[in-house]
């Protein structure tokens, strides 16, 4: 087109003014910058294109954690104890949401939420803050659908635990971060957590994730946890000591079961209780474990291990008779005393009507050393390693420092302390023929055959029948019959010591074991402080002895060793007499 | 991706097509050929440059539209307007195109002077709108208008026509250079105080390059080179905001997350992008990481979502594009239609000029100012303007091709 331009009637002056290569220079200047932006392009996208994408990476590429499932607790049954649910927690960017007066309303209807405390939070300083913490899917998808600027939701887990109140102490419960806080949560914090997996992702500005990368770790699940707990059991023990509870206007009891074939914790309730899924108002006293974490000065209920150790070592037998005079005992330069003179007794009466001065005169037979031995083996004063947050070890001070009225003392169990669980446990040596096992939280399968020797079994045989009166006419705790059943136990009634003294209030607590001629179950109530007329062990600990006894008796369908009531009737009187007098 | 995917659908076809066969029917089709009214090669780069911005727009500004309170989160908001902004040039462009060229000379002086009333209104406080510290806009109803945008127009039209004017003292400093040096010195005033140094660039290099275009003495024009590059200099010293900008376009990793955070984006953008992209609407750096995705920094998502491919052919349509307005220019002053040449060639230069900074300013290679990719760049003055000056465009080369067929203009 340009050669067929016709140059012959330019006007010459004009044709000087507007020369051909000033255009020409002015696009090679166009043309050379185009050639800049080619190189300066390709060096971008073609050379440098890592390091870019280095520092791309740098500002959006985020590692996220996916969190793994907790692992379920169940019962040894497989009912479910406690479980995890997913839901959603609502945080936001404080600089990016700007929602209008309205919207916050909504938001914080929808939240159940104080507005001034969402605004508050909203106005806060910071690049990351929680609106609020596991809330139902439901509502997270509300909140979600008013697609606010800057406001988004994390996938979290909310444990749920169906049992309530009756696990609660034994379950503990998760905190925010799903880790365990108390209980077993606690003891089997890193089995039950998984270990939370994590994927590369890129996020946009606003924190939404926009791309998913690479996943770098899968989640492991974390593992579930069959305890050894009986949910039946357990439900049954928590209803007999609410029921105490109310009845006796006690400040506070624990209850325990233990199978003495195996050492399985069977239930383990305390009062007062908690809802472990609404922990909005808790007070100290209602999250204790009292049956681990709580020691007091168990009393008369440590008798029966004085009785056995008198029987091994043969100096006495169950029919040996001690005077207890007129129920009083000088010593050193203090007085031990019975409730009531009961002059001459044989062993097995000293146990069953709780004789202070008779298990006194028994202990002063043997050397502080020795005494200690057996409390030490029975496991009194060392842990019993549960895995419980807080477990007492109890006391048991070393022998070497005993003056003579403190072994005395300990005989019947004062200046010593152990828990509810410790004492449960002691009495599994007389369930079991004289070997003591360790107790589990876990179900295990197998019976436990040998446990470490404490007495023999024939002492142990005999002490039962001993511990068997306690519950029969002129015992200390005919309450703590069960129908049907053999049952032996020991009462004890202890003053609390509060700081140095010792007050008029009392904790009543009975151990006992069933069926007495093949032991199953070892049972531990404790009670402390009951508020009305009735302090004894075996009026307030008795009744709630035998509830449980009898309940899991049957809840593991044990069969009753006991002749039942018309057979005794038809029982000679020669024959009731003779059982009586043992 | 992409290519290798639709390089098999075509290949069997022209396989099957027989050379011959074509050959002739291109033979037997040449005579019929309707002689063309416009020129092709410059309707196809700037419909394809308008459509691939309208394409992008909506791209880079539905993350942002979506998540914004003030477009009421309609995905569409930009689109939308972008869409309704290239309809109203369209109409306007029609409109321009019927006008003759002798006509646009007469109102070149009129336009001129009212484009100086506007950015002078612009600067009023109270007259003129304020976004992000700039005072650019005049409200117009519900819209905004941006007058330095028609003042690129205006300058290419006022330079062309005064350079016709002068053309018989353009050896003369005096009397040639000085009076277009005043009035580029007032204009240059009035768009620094709103301010947009971006525009003060352009109109001045329109002005000084249809000077240069239409024979002013190399010599006077030289100084004048030296002259402006020490002004700048000092503008952009004396200036602590254009200063900063300048140190931001250095090594925009130094400070990424104060004065280089734009451009390090805008960077990273282009490093994602590699050779193919990573798809249309696939950007990471539109999610609200790059400021004025839409605007100012629309190349740096075209690069990331299509590539080098994607950039390459950007810069491909738009030399195609100047090379067509300065071929134009060259017709027509070759048909001794000078002030429409100059027009076109001054055209030319806008739109090159333009485009090769936003260009360099996306790649770090120019620093930072607020200039948008002409005829891409959302933006509803930009691209009426745009769209102006092409139907201007496609007037001079219409009244070329009467001339050449021997009809009069």
């Amino acid at each position: 087109m340009k050669k067929r331009s016709v140059t012959f009637n330019h006007n010459p002056l004009l044709a000087k003014g507007l020369p051909v290569w000033r255009p020409r220079v002015v696009l090679l200047a166009l043309l050379f910058g185009s050639f800049a932006l080619v190189a300066r392009a390709a060096y971008l996208q073609g050379v440098n294109d890592e390091f870019l994408q280095a520092k791309g990476e740098s500002r959006y590429a985020r590692v996220i954690e996916i969190p793994a499932t907790r692992g379920k607790i169940t019962d040894r049954h497989g009912t479910v104890l406690a479980a995890s649910t997913p839901v959603k927690s609502i945080w936001a960017i404080p600089g990016d949401a700007k929602p209008t007066p309205a919207e916050v309303r909504k938001l914080a209807g929808l939240l159940d939420m104080d507005v001034r405390d969402l605004n508050h939070r909203l106005a806060r300083d910071s690049d990351f803050v929680y609106l609020k913490r596991q809330v139902p899917p439901e509502v997270a998808e509300q909140v979600a659908n008013m697609k606010l600027a800057g406001v988004h939701d994390q996938r979290e887990y909310r444990r749920y635990y169906p049992g309530a109140e009756v696990m609660s102490h034994l379950l503990g419960f998760t905190g925010v971060d799903d880790h365990g806080q108390e209980g077993v949560e606690l003891a089997y914090d890193s089995q039950l957590n998984g270990k939370p997996g994590s994927r590369r992702v890129i996020k946009d500005r606003r924190g939404q994730i926009v791309e998913d990368v690479e996943s770098i770790r899968t989640p492991q699940e974390g593992k579930d946890i069959a305890l050894s707990i009986d949910a039946k059991i357990q439900y049954l023990a928590y209803t007999a000591l609410q029921n105490a509870m109310e009845t006796y206007r006690a400040k506070a009891g624990s209850v325990v079961v233990l199978d003495s074939r195996t050492g399985e914790v069977l239930a383990m309730v305390n009062a007062p209780t908690y809802n472990p899924n609404n922990r909005e108002s808790l007070s100290g006293a209602q999250l204790r474990n009292r049956a681990v974490t709580d020691t007091f000065e168990p009393g008369s209920v440590l008798k029966p291990i004085i009785a056995a150790m008198a029987l091994e070592s043969g100096k006495f037998r169950f029919d040996t008779v001690i005077d207890t005079g007129n129920g009083r005992m000088a010593l050193a330069n203090s007085t031990i005393s019975d409730t009531k003179p009961h002059g001459r007794l044989t062993v097995a009466e000293v146990i069953q009507k709780s004789s202070n001065v008779g298990v006194v005169r028994m202990a002063m037979t043997f050397k502080p050393e020795e005494m200690w031995q057996v409390y030490d083996d029975l496991g009194l004063g060392s842990s019993l390693q549960l895995g419980f947050p807080g477990e007492a070890s109890g006391r048991l001070r070393p022998a070497s420092t005993w003056r003579p009225i403190e072994q005395a003392t300990m005989a019947y169990g004062y200046g010593v302390s152990s828990s509810l669980m410790q004492l449960a446990r002691t009495y599994l040596a007389f369930a079991r023929d004289g070997d003591l096992i360790p107790v589990t939280l876990t179900r295990s399968e197998v019976p436990q055959l040998t446990g470490r020797r404490v007495f023999s079994a024939q002492t142990v045989r005999e002490t039962r029948a001993m511990m068997e009166m306690v519950t029969q006419e002129g015992g200390t705790a005919i309450h703590g019959r069960v129908p049907g059943y053999r049952v032996a136990g020991k009462t004890g009634t202890s003053h609390k010591l509060e700081g140095a003294k010792y007050t008029s209030k009392y904790i009543a607590s009975f151990v006992g074991l069933a069926p007495v001629s093949d032991p199953r179950l070892v049972v531990a109530v404790m009670i402390d402080e009951p508020a009305g007329k009735q302090y004894y062990g075996g009026q307030v600990a008795g009744p709630i002895f035998s509830n449980v006894m009898a309940g899991a008796l049957r809840a593991l369908s044990v069969p009753p060793d006991a002749p039942i009531t018309p057979m005794q009737v038809a029982r000679s009187k020669e024959e009731l007499a003779a059982r009586g007098r043992m | 991706m992409k290519l290798s995917l639709s390089l098999p659908s075509l290949l069997p076809r022209r396989k099957a097509e027989n050379p011959a066969a074509r050959r002739a029917v291109h033979r037997l089709g040449a005579p019929e050929v309707h002689p063309r009214e416009l020129d092709p090669m410059l309707i196809w780069s700037a419909v394809s440059l308008l459509m691939i911005g309208l394409v992008m727009v909506y791209s880079s500004s539905i993350a942002t539209a979506e998540g914004l309170k003030y477009t009421g989160h309609q995905s569409t908001y930009y689109l939308v307007r972008h869409g309704v902004f290239l309809m109203i040039g369209a109409i306007i462009g029609a409109v321009a195109f019927q006008l003759p060229m002798r006509v646009w000379q007469q109102l070149s002086p009129h336009l001129f002077v009212g484009g100086v009333v506007l950015l002078i209104l612009v600067v009023i406080p109270g007259i003129g709108r304020e976004v992000n510290g700039a005072s650019r806009w005049l409200p117009v109803g519900p819209l905004n208008f941006q007058p330095s945008e028609a003042m690129k127009l205006f300058a290419a039209l006022y330079a062309a026509d005064y350079t016709v004017r002068k053309l018989p003292h353009m050896a003369s400093f005096k009397r040639a250079f000085l009076p277009m040096l005043g009035v580029v010195l007032l204009v240059g005033f009035l768009l620094l105080k709103e301010p947009d140094f971006g525009a003060f660039v352009v109109i001045t290099a329109i002005a000084f390059g249809i000077l240069f275009l239409g024979g002013i003495n190399v010599r006077v024009f030289a100084l004048l080179a030296v002259v402006a590059l020490i002004g700048f200099m000092l503008l952009i010293w004396l200036s602590p905001y254009r200063r900063d900008r300048i140190f931001g376009f250095m090594d925009p990793f130094q400070d990424a997350f104060g004065k280089g955070y734009q451009l390090s984006h805008a960077l990273i953008a282009f490093g994602r992008g590699e050779w193919f992209g990573v798809g249309l609407g696939a950007s990471v750096e539109k999610l609200f990481y790059l400021p004025e995705a839409h605007t100012d920094f629309i190349l740096a998502i075209i690069a990331e979502e299509l590539g080098l491919v994607g950039v390459l052919v950007v810069i491909a349509l738009f030399a195609m594009l100047v090379h067509r307005a300065f071929a134009i220019g060259r017709q027509a002053i070759d048909l001794e239609k000078f002030f429409a040449g100059l027009v076109a060639q001054g055209i030319g230069l806008w739109i090159g000029v333009q485009s090769f900074i936003n260009m360099g300013v996306n790649m770090g290679l120019l620093p930072t100012k607020g200039l948008t990719l002409p005829l891409m760049s959302f933006g509803g003055s930009g691209i009426v303007a745009n769209c102006l000056a092409l139907a201007i465009l496609l007037r001079i080369d219409w009244e070329n091709r009467q001339i050449m067929r021997g009809g009069g203009a």
